[in-house]
């Protein structure tokens, strides 16, 4: 019946933030379309905004999906559900995970079909765009964990600026690795050890951030 | 079957700057207990206890059979709890919560809701953001209600509702008792409140519990002495006397376990007892807080 209960929570959780997974997805696949079919700026202009709008999403997200249930006070009446505190941060990770996930599964695949059927952009950028589209992934992971241990609006806001304020210093050391650029004006995808790396290392700050949270969030005596 | 809504036994929680200290509270199936204390005495931190949602450092806490926090989700199936700074959501209809509700609770009566819909004056298809405080309390409630839960836990349900959706409130929660087994936990600062729907009434204050009876043992127990006293004659302290307030000649004393022996002990030494009055619960209340702290600060 709890596992019932916790599927109510994600569903509910689902409704509530849909306006804005379904304007981030079309807000990035406007962008994914300039940068495909336009030229020039507009191009590099439909690339950052095809960022820009996952980045947004990885900082909104958390914001609306979590913070917002503690700050408008309805934390208590989903407390009153027959849930515990893990199993609320289970539905809590499942739905916020799966509410930026599609969004970010949509245009990450619509962008990889828009490489290979158009041609326009070549196909040696696609390891770079794996690592690059990983980034927000991360920080909404970084900022959820935080606005579910923090639960403060002060903690989800610095964390929202390290986060946003990092992505550049970020994406400058990405492209200061020689193997990692090399390739990406080729006509083929490299999948160098370099990039299978730095992908690893993704991943792996993913699941340290998914078990620590789990870590403090089972220790917590105190939940409203 | 275990015949207590819930047991506290030894319980503390410790903040910064409040401790909840030492609390045994019981309450046996069947009955509602009004919780009454100030502003920050513990009421709140209690019931949180007591859902599970603040765990304990010490002590034992038991709901419906179940150790909390331990059992919490086990419990909750029987819980209902409404707060009244809990909010529901504002994008959302009325009618989606009680769907929402509906789904999760196989014991939702769904005819009772649409009852409560209507003594309520509420309207299912409009967004919580449209109700005003008295209709948001009223819909929390009307979700509580109709999921039939055994005992239900309220933190102040009646602050900040005008006078009739006060009457409507306490008017279903008396209903609700109609059904067996069925209990209440109940806080509040408005006495008044209390009084008319409790069986047993508690009184916290800065975190510790200071009196728990049932409330004709209260209005029995309690009383004000007027004294009128002779000059040269000095009050003597007799015991179940709580409280003097001396201007002159006169004196008011208050007694937490009146018999009428101790008008007859005053009269022996002297002073004229001018009249002996029934004392209001929330007379009992300030008294009893008085007194404690009196003791506390001693």
């Amino acid at each position: 019946m709890t596992s019932s209960v916790i599927g109510h929570l994600i569903l509910k959780d689902w409704r509530l933030n849909r306006l804005l997974i379904s304007l981030s997805i079309g807000v990035g696949l406007i962008a994914l379309v300039i940068a495909q079919y336009a030229g020039g700026a507009a191009r590099l202009l439909g690339s950052v905004w095809f960022f820009v709008s996952l980045c947004i999403l990885g900082s909104m997200l958390p914001a609306s999906a979590i913070l917002n249930e503690r700050k408008k006070q309805t934390l208590a009446f989903v407390m009153s559900l027959p849930v515990s505190s893990v199993q609320y941060t289970i539905a809590k990770a499942l739905s916020t995970s799966a509410m930026f996930l599609v969004p970010w599964l949509t245009l990450l695949i619509s962008a990889l079909v828009f490489i290979e059927m158009r041609h326009a952009i070549p196909h040696g950028i696609i390891p770079m765009l794996l690592i690059l589209a990983m980034l927000p992934l991360i920080a909404f992971c970084l900022i959820s964990a935080i606005a579910l241990v923090g639960e403060s609006e002060g903690w989800l806001m610095a964390a929202s600026i390290l986060c946003n304020s990092s992505y550049w210093f970020v994406w400058y050391l990405l492209a200061r690795i020689p193997s990692l650029t090399a390739n990406w004006s080729g006509p083929v995808a490299v999948w160098n050890p370099a990039a299978l790396i730095v992908l690893a290392a993704e991943v792996g700050s993913i699941a340290s951030i998914v078990g620590v949270t789990f870590f403090f969030q089972s220790r917590k005596r105190n939940f409203i | 079957m275990n015949d207590l809504a819930f047991e506290l036994s030894g319980v503390s929680k410790k903040y910064r700057y409040f401790t909840l200290e030492d609390i045994h509270l019981k309450l046996p199936r069947g009955q509602i207990m009004g919780l009454i204390g100030a502003n920050g005495a513990g009421k709140s931190t209690t019931i949180r206890v007591l859902m599970g949602l603040v765990h304990q450092d010490s002590g034992e806490v038991r709901v419906l059979g179940h150790r909390m926090p331990a059992e919490q989700v086990a419990a909750k199936w029987d819980i209902g709890f409404a707060s009244e700074d809990m909010r529901l959501y504002d994008s959302m209809t009325l009618d989606w919560h009680m769907r929402f509700m509906r789904s999760i609770y196989p014991n939702w009566d769904a005819s009772y809701a649409q009852l409560l819909l209507q003594r309520f004056g509420l309207r299912a298809e409009q967004k919580m953001k449209g109700f005003s405080h008295g209709q948001r309390v009223k819909a929390a409630l009307l979700l509580v209600l109709a999921r039939k839960p055994q005992l239900l836990v309220l933190d102040e349900p009646t602050t900040g509702l005008d006078p009739v959706a006060r009457h409507e409130v306490l008017r279903e929660l008396t209903g609700v008792m109609a059904e067996e087994g069925r209990s209440i936990l109940f806080s509040s600062h408005n006495t008044q409140d209390v009084e008319q729907i409790s069986d047993q009434i508690t009184f916290i204050d800065r975190g510790r519990i200071i009196d728990s009876m049932d409330k004709e043992t209260y209005l029995d127990r309690w009383r004000r002495l007027r004294l009128e006293v002779p000059l040269g004659i000095e009050l003597p302290p007799l015991p179940g006397i709580v409280g003097v307030q001396r201007r002159g000649r006169l004196a008011v004393a208050t007694s937490n376990a009146f018999v009428p022996d101790l008008a007859h002990a005053y009269e022996h030494t002297g002073v004229r007892v001018q009249s002996i009055e029934s004392m209001t619960l929330e007379e009992i209340f300030v008294a009893n807080v008085e007194h404690n702290r009196e003791e506390v600060e001693a």
